[in-house]
């Protein structure tokens, strides 16, 4: 009851949000953000009230949907859904208070948006039935490309059309794999069933398994992003308004994590096996080439957009590499790399906004003027480049550690790619707040020392404290 | 007992007999008094009238009517969807007529007449009712087309209309005066009864002839030439008339006539289907990208829809049929959905032009410009129609693809399920255009659209059904399972 509440009632604060906005201006920032606040604070509350334990995934609702094909309105939860959908709601919060000044155009309409996207996006983390989670998967995108396409900046049709299409044909692909799995089901079993927990009981074999995993491996891949697919991602990146880079870096490259493991690895556990070395190397040609690419930008975002490749890598070297430290490594990357590219968003549009360029040729100087800034900024690019305290630094340590055991020769050359990150980050750093002064700036505001500091906050309380995260079993497969 | 059965068959027809009668009754009403207002509204009762006597049909098994129709639920749902169609273009004619001075009421008539010739095609099981119903189609679907006299183009696509119609219906005859010539009859089933040994090159010439006229009905690719000039040269009613009820029709006959013969056991024809299937999606979407006017861009995407609802012809084993069958009808249903809404975003739109006196309105995608900033029901309208012709969940669309992609997967028709891929990954971008332009910002002054309360009632109807038929589609399912 409690997710169908959530994800209904975000949809239904959508509504009012763009109502009351005809009615009394900047009324709907407001309602978003209450609405935001006020449905983190329930959905922790009933789960730390709740007697059941997440260790498994739980199966909270079920009912009948479309009886002739048997597919059911199912939501369930295990830490990992939790995980993110906490992530998903801080990182909403921060997209609000960054869009505060930001977005003065159509506001009722931008902020029924965003509340809708965040709401597909939390049914994307908590359904349970594939159609269900089809259907979450493909709604979250619609209001996520109105944002870039409305809101976005100089080249935004061009950078929405690409990221619609790239999504969406790849998520053909695994809307026939889930048809084909369902139609298996049904030849095993005699009825046609799209319920993940029914799918686990089902013994595939591996000729089909492998094709089916595919599918679902590609739609994934583009999501996450990883090289060949990449390409989409710097794009809607750097076109988008930030609060929607916020959730693109945040949040929605974790669904295409979160889909590699509960549907991926899980599901076809033997062809996922098989497919590692392949997996292996995509992601380690991700991490050195987003790398490699981000030191070559001049962009700020897109500088950003291909360090969030980069960083992604790691997440999909660990996951396929079959170990449980890796995978509790790809999980704090997760989680680190939300909160530190979001931050890193934050800050690249708080800059934006003062200079009304991102080129970091633009930039220089800016710690004369802007301190605070600096210091966040020197802060963020240390995240991202693995600083030990911070949380991306266990989580890329913990990945590379785990994996070491199944790939050494990849292991080492990803390894590089944290020299790469360290280039890059120090790149964005010196040529944005050092050297020559350019024009000075204002320094953070209050709402935006809020955006920042609760960022870096968490990012510290990970990075010092990890067992936070770690001492959820986070529905580790067992191997 | 024998007056009984018959009394059953005609009770299936009713209908059809309605229409006909309806035919009949304006013509005396015509000769009785002339006014715009009482021969619409007149057809529009005689549609209404057909559509309410049609539900309880819905339930009912096959029948024959005569050796010339077979009647089952089938036909009934598709027949509904027809008289729908019809209703709506009715409707949106009211408006585009009044502009003129004469009385129209031979418009109204061609048009009944083209819904009976739908109802004859749907529900035919004989070569002979299939032929007559095509032509009647043909011969009401020619004077609609070049009906617009003032416009520039209305001659011209009458004229391509005429010649390429009656073209594609003498091939056809042509091939079933071959099939005739193997199988010594008219009727659908007639193949069954030979052996393989009988079925020579000759029926297969014949089944190729045939399957031209129809696809150049349905204009698949390679037969789709005239489908973007016609579209774009018919008046927008018209235009809608043609996308709905001529393809639905000429869709069902194709299914009814190739499942009836046991097709499938035909490799050739098979292989053929697909390669119209595949180059009908890949062109027809390609075609359609850059297209600036609407009616001409939504020519093309019917194309490549045709053939993507070609994927529910191949079927592998005569258990696959009655999902085939629930397939082409959801797809069906949904896809008339949408043109129906995204038509009616046209007409109204042109009407705020027609109202300037530009006698021809050639609507541009560019026209329909901010539109959700200033009118947001009708903008909503059109990202519905647009996101279910490319098939976005939340919409039917969606749930007709669904079921396309199921049915080919079941079938593993791999290339088939490639091909649909890609298609639908080109339409994006055309799509997405159209959905985009709506929320450009105006340059010029906020005009505003103007329309009836009758018009209103339409727009929110299909908005409410285009969305709550997306998110409970077994309300459809209940009526084709």
């Amino acid at each position: 009851m409690m997710l169908t509440i959530i994800i209904f009632g975000l949809l239904i604060c959508a509504g009012i949000a763009w109502y009351m906005e005809s009615i009394k201006t900047h009324s709907a920032r407001w309602i978003a953000l209450v609405s935001f606040v006020v449905f983190a604070l329930f959905f922790i509350f009933s789960i730390t009230a709740s007697p059941q334990h997440f260790n498994e995934l739980q199966s909270l609702v079920r009912i009948a949907w479309i009886p002739s094909f048997n597919i059911e309105y199912a939501l369930g939860l295990d830490h990992l859904s939790i995980t993110l959908i906490i992530l998903t709601f801080f990182l909403a919060i921060i997209c609000v208070l960054v869009s505060w000044q930001e977005i003065q155009d159509k506001q009722g309409f931008y902020y029924f948006n965003l509340l809708a996207s965040i709401a597909g996006i939390i049914g994307v983390f908590c359904a349970i039935d594939l159609f269900l989670f089809f259907f979450f998967w493909e709604v979250m995108l619609l209001p996520m490309t109105a944002i870039i396409a409305i809101w976005g900046h100089e080249n935004r049709h061009f950078a929405a059309v690409k990221f619609f299409i790239f999504t969406q044909v790849s998520s053909l692909l695994m809307l026939i794999a889930i048809i084909a799995t369902a139609y298996f089901y049904s030849k095993q079993t005699g009825a046609l069933s799209f319920y993940y927990q029914d799918w686990l009981e089902i013994d595939i074999p591996l000729h089909l398994a492998s094709y089916l995993m595919l599918g679902f491996f590609i739609a994934f891949a583009v999501k996450l992003p990883s090289v060949p697919v990449h390409s989409w991602l710097p794009d809607a990146h750097t076109q988008a308004p930030t609060a929607g880079s916020v959730l693109l870096a945040g949040v929605l490259l974790k669904t295409g994590a979160y889909g590699l493991i509960r549907f991926v690895i899980i599901l076809f556990p033997q062809a996922s096996l098989n497919f590692a070395p392949i997996a292996g190397v995509l992601a380690v040609v991700s991490i050195l080439y987003g790398a490699k690419m981000a030191f070559a930008q001049t962009d700020l975002k897109r500088l950003i957009a291909y360090s969030s490749i980069s960083h992604m890598g790691f997440v999909m070297l660990a996951l396929f590499a079959f170990n449980a430290i890796a995978y509790q490594g790809a999980i704090v990357t997760m989680v680190a790399h939300g909160l530190s590219s979001a931050a890193l968003c934050s800050l690249a549009g708080m800059v934006y906004n003062r200079i009304h360029s991102r080129n970091l040729n633009d930039m220089g100087g800016f710690w004369q003027s802007a301190p605070r800034m600096g210091g966040f900024a020197l802060a963020f690019a240390g995240a991202a480049f693995g600083l030990p305290g911070l949380a991306n630094f266990i989580g890329e340590f913990m990945s590379l550690v785990g994996a070491y055991q199944h790939f050494p020769v990849l292991v080492i050359l990803a390894a590089l790619g944290l020299i790469g990150s360290a280039i890059y980050g120090m790149v964005l750093f010196q040529s944005s707040f050092q050297g020559a002064r350019t024009q000075s700036i204002a320094d953070l505001s209050i709402r935006e020392l809020m955006i920042t500091g609760s960022l870096l906050l968490s990012l510290l309380i990970i990075g010092l404290y990890p067992n936070l995260l770690l001492q959820f079993a986070m529905g580790a497969p067992s191997l | 007992m024998n007056d009984l059965l018959e009394f059953k068959a005609l009770l299936a027809i009713t209908p059809q007999l309605i229409i006909a009668l309806g035919i009949t009754l304006s013509l005396l009403l015509i000769a009785w008094h002339r006014t715009q207002q009482m021969i619409a509204f007149f057809t529009k009762m005689v549609l209404i009238f057909a559509i309410l006597l049609s539900f309880p049909l819905l339930t009912i098994e096959q029948t024959a009517v005569t050796l010339l129709l077979k009647v089952d639920s089938y036909s009934v749902f598709s027949y509904i969807l027809v008289c729908l169609s019809a209703l709506v273009v009715t409707q949106l004619s009211s408006k585009f007529l009044q502009t003129q001075i004469e009385v129209h009421d031979e418009y109204y008539v061609l048009l009944l007449l083209v819904v009976l010739g739908a109802g004859v095609l749907v529900t035919s099981d004989h070569y002979a009712s299939l032929f007559l119903g095509f032509e009647l189609l043909s011969i009401g679907f020619v004077g609609l087309v070049g009906y617009a006299r003032e416009c520039k183009y209305s001659v011209e696509t009458g004229f391509k209309y005429l010649i390429l119609s009656a073209t594609a219906s003498s091939i056809m005859l042509l091939g079933i005066a071959f099939i005739y010539g193997q199988t010594g009859q008219l009727s659908f089933a007639s193949v069954t009864e030979l052996s393989h040994l009988q079925i020579s090159s000759f029926y297969a010439v014949g089944m190729l002839l045939f399957l031209v006229g129809i696809a150049f009905k349905l204009s698949l690719v390679p037969f789709h030439f005239w489908t973007p000039d016609v579209y774009q040269g018919a008046p927008t009613p018209i235009t809608l008339l043609m996308a709905t009820v001529s393809k639905l029709a000429m869709f069902i006959v194709l299914m009814k006539c190739l499942f009836s013969q046991g097709y499938f056991v035909s490799e050739n024809l098979i292989q053929l289907i697909s390669v119209f299937a595949v180059l009908s999606m890949l062109i027809g979407n390609a075609l359609a990208l850059k297209q600036s006017n609407l009616k001409r861009l939504l020519a093309y995407s019917s194309v490549a829809h045709m053939g993507y609802l070609l994927i529910v012809l191949l079927i592998s084993s005569q258990e696959s049929m009655a999902f085939a069958w629930q397939s082409a009808q959801f797809y069906l249903a949904a896809y008339i959905l949408a043109s129906l809404s995204i038509f009616t975003v046209i007409v109204i739109c042109e009407q705020q032009y027609r109202e300037q006196n530009e006698i021809d309105v050639q609507l541009n995608i560019e026209d329909l410009q901010g539109l959700f900033w200033h009118n947001r029901a009708l903008a909503l309208l059109t990202i519905i129609a647009v996101l279910s012709f490319a098939g976005i969940p939340l919409t039917m669309g969606f749930i007709g693809k669904f079921y396309l992609l199921s049915h080919a997967t079941m079938g593993e028709l791999w290339w088939l399920v490639a091909a649909l891929i890609v298609g639908s990954g080109i339409a994006l971008s055309y799509y997405l255009r159209i959905i985009f332009v709506l929320f450009n910002r105006n340059k010029n002054e906020q005009s505003r659209l103007t329309y009836t309360a009758t018009e209103h009632i339409l727009v929110s109807i299909f908005i409410l059904s285009g969305i709550l038929l997306g998110v409970f589609p077994d309300f459809i399912g209940q009526f084709i399972a």
